[in-house]
């Protein structure tokens, strides 16, 4: 009983991780700095979300802190950002444990692996 | 163009937004609300995606912030603490003072009375209260008591 509990929140913090909006402004941000607008349009085509714009500043903030992301000169009233050297390793490293945990899933389900 | 109600709707949930968040992604908020309003999201839906993000804003306080929050925290809670025990420890002869006067000016029954009348002066021998002469509680030197 008890290990299921167990099973059942670490499939919810794996589950709440893939949506966090950190990951999804990381990966926007992997092949090119753009600014507010264009990382919600970006998101809403690979993700199929639209991120709130409170959610999106919350999320910028955040990673700005981390050092996971930075400001790029702003042009006009837009302020652009870019992924960090930092940004990149932490997106590869938290890519390769959802990947390990996907091909774990699907070889369970009957689903073939990757 | 959004409509003016949208806008002030947006614009009202931004000043919830620190000055110093606004002044540096004030202009471009604003102008991804537009944006996004004309694109078919709902105004009220963007109003309350920045309303939530502002009280998370001022919910995550910075490090030196949130030393001096502590700080400030300790020192109110000292003073609250400090001011009530400062007035109990003042008080505390007056009360007892109080007390004892309470005591011998309205004394319980069983308890002793005092040797002296109710003007403050000492009672002659002989006159005290309830004395050998089963008297009621009066004085007996002036008639209006």
């Amino acid at each position: 009983m008890a290990a299921r509990e167990r099973d059942d929140a670490g499939g919810q913090d794996v589950l709440r991780r893939a949506g966090d909006a950190s990951v999804l402004i990381l990966t926007s941000l992997a092949d090119g700095p753009k600014h507010g607008y264009a990382l919600i349009q970006d998101i809403k085509g690979f993700a199929g979300l639209q991120l709130g714009p409170g959610t999106l500043y919350g999320a910028l903030d955040r990673l700005e802190r981390m050092g996971l992301i930075e400001a790029l000169p702003a042009e006009d009233r837009r302020q652009p950002y870019r992924i960090t050297a930092a940004g990149a390793v932490a997106l590869r490293a938290y890519l390769d444990s959802i990947e390990r945990v996907s091909s774990v899933g699907r070889l369970r389900l009957g689903l073939g692996g990757i | 163009m959004p409509g003016a109600r949208s806008m002030r709707l947006v614009e009202s949930a931004l000043r919830c937004y620190p000055q110093r968040w606004r002044s540096r992604h004030g202009d471009e908020a604003a102008e991804i609300a537009s944006l996004l309003i004309r694109d078919g999201t709902p105004p009220h839906s963007v109003a309350w995606s920045y309303l939530i993000g502002a009280a998370r804003t001022r919910l995550v306080i910075e490090p030196r912030r949130r030393l001096g929050a502590a700080v400030g925290a300790l020192l109110l809670a000292v003073c609250s603490l400090g001011v009530p025990l400062a007035l109990l420890s003042s008080s505390a002869p007056a009360n007892a003072a109080s007390v004892a006067h309470s005591r011998t000016a309205h004394p319980r029954p069983g308890q002793p009375r005092p040797a002296h009348t109710r003007h403050g002066r000492p009672r002659p021998d002989g006159l005290r209260y309830g004395g050998a002469r089963g008297a009621p509680d009066r004085c007996d030197q002036h008639d209006h008591c």
